[in-house]
């Protein structure tokens, strides 16, 4: 009897080791990344406030900068994660109990050519990168990264500020 | 009798002209109270002036485009636009919105362009054999594009692009710069020709 058991252990303590480098290896292998990690952490908010873009040094076209800020009010607005999306310098926002801000900054632009691209096919891309920043109602940093949007093909050059919104709106949909 | 008759007759006269002279004086009295308070308050006869549906434009432009910003208006919807009293009116088939001029933070006005060949028809050029599509993508006209930054009741702040053809975006800027819009860039004065 006692034998038994004594081989009994012996082949469980065999098995056990044999898969301790599988568990590790699948344990490390399902670590989330560094940028992973942002998106799995989520947050809760019931209002967003979206501040004007801040140009910074960057020169950037006015309808760039309008269209960036509508945009983002639409997407934002099309993810349903938040009651109120308030636009910025909205009186009724500093009402609103859990309130996170978005911010904008611009840190390159290429406007591109629309024409060059469509005959070409391999140059005059329009291309905005902008830091995205959201804070909570203390003022602590929820979300900070660079976004780019772009046109490599068709349409016109604005619709780089389009597909930047919708690469915002996403990373709202995972953050919260 | 022939004497006395024209006494009598000017004693009539007299009091026909006394009654007379007090319904003018009546009238002229009815109308400065009326009139006073539209002299002593300018602004606010102005203000109803101006506020008056009926007021003609003074800019109008019809076939413009609103790429981006019209709250009830789809994007890219094509429109006229106008300037109307103190705003300026951007108005489809179907509906129609406006800005106050004293609303507006920042209007400039930029140079683009834009395909001469666009939508459905621009994705039937793809088919053409041999790079036909792209030779036509060379064919391009020059636009107008009218940026506009203005707040609404609440404060919260809007952007508006409007794109027009070339040359009539300066037209509206002027206007509403004159109406108290802010410009950040001041309108370009056009050049001195020498003669």
């Amino acid at each position: 009897m006692k034998h038994h058991t004594r081989a009994a252990v012996s082949v469980i303590f065999r098995i056990v080791l044999a898969c301790a480098p599988l568990l590790i290896v699948g344990s490390l292998w399902g670590q989330p990344g560094p940028g992973d990690s942002k998106s799995a952490q989520k947050f809760s908010a019931s209002s967003i406030q979206i501040e004007r873009m801040d140009p910074g040094d960057v020169p950037m076209p006015p309808e760039f900068r309008v269209a960036i800020y509508e945009h983002l009010i639409t997407e934002i607005g099309k993810t349903g994660k938040f009651q109120h999306v308030y636009r910025s310098g909205d009186k009724d926002a500093a009402s609103a109990p859990d309130l996170v801000t978005l911010r904008t900054t611009a840190q390159s632009f290429r406007k591109g050519s629309q024409k060059q691209r469509e005959v070409t096919t391999v140059s005059g891309s329009s291309s905005i990168i902008l830091k995205v920043n959201i804070t909570d109602h203390a003022g602590k940093t929820l979300v900070d990264r660079n976004v780019e949007g772009k046109v490599r093909f068709f349409g016109e050059n604005l619709r780089a500020t389009y597909d930047f919104s919708k690469k915002v709106a996403a990373i709202v949909q995972d953050s919260f | 009798m022939s004497i006395q008759n024209p006494i009598v007759n000017v004693s009539v006269a007299t009091n026909s002209f006394r009654g007379a002279g007090a319904r003018i004086w009546a009238r002229g009295l009815f109308l400065l109270a009326v009139g006073a308070p539209l002299m002593f308050f300018p602004a606010s006869a102005r203000g109803q002036a101006t506020d008056t549906p009926q007021a003609a434009p003074s800019v109008v432009q019809t076939d413009v485009k609103l790429v981006i910003g019209g709250e009830t208006i789809k994007n890219n919807a094509q429109g006229t636009l106008s300037v109307v009293g103190s705003s300026l009116q951007f108005a489809t088939g179907k509906a129609k919105v406006e800005v106050k001029a004293s609303s507006i933070l920042d209007i400039s006005t930029n140079e683009d362009s834009r395909q001469d060949i666009t939508g459905a028809a621009k994705v039937v050029t793809m088919a053409i054999p041999y790079g036909g599509g792209r030779v036509l993508s060379l064919f391009s006209h020059g636009v107008d594009v009218l940026t506009l930054e203005f707040t609404d009741a609440n404060g919260g702040y809007h952007g508006m692009v409007f794109v027009l053809y070339k040359g009539q975006g300066a037209p509206f800027k002027k206007q509403l710069v004159a109406m108290g819009a802010k410009a950040s860039v001041p309108l370009a004065e056009p050049a001195p020709t020498n003669k």
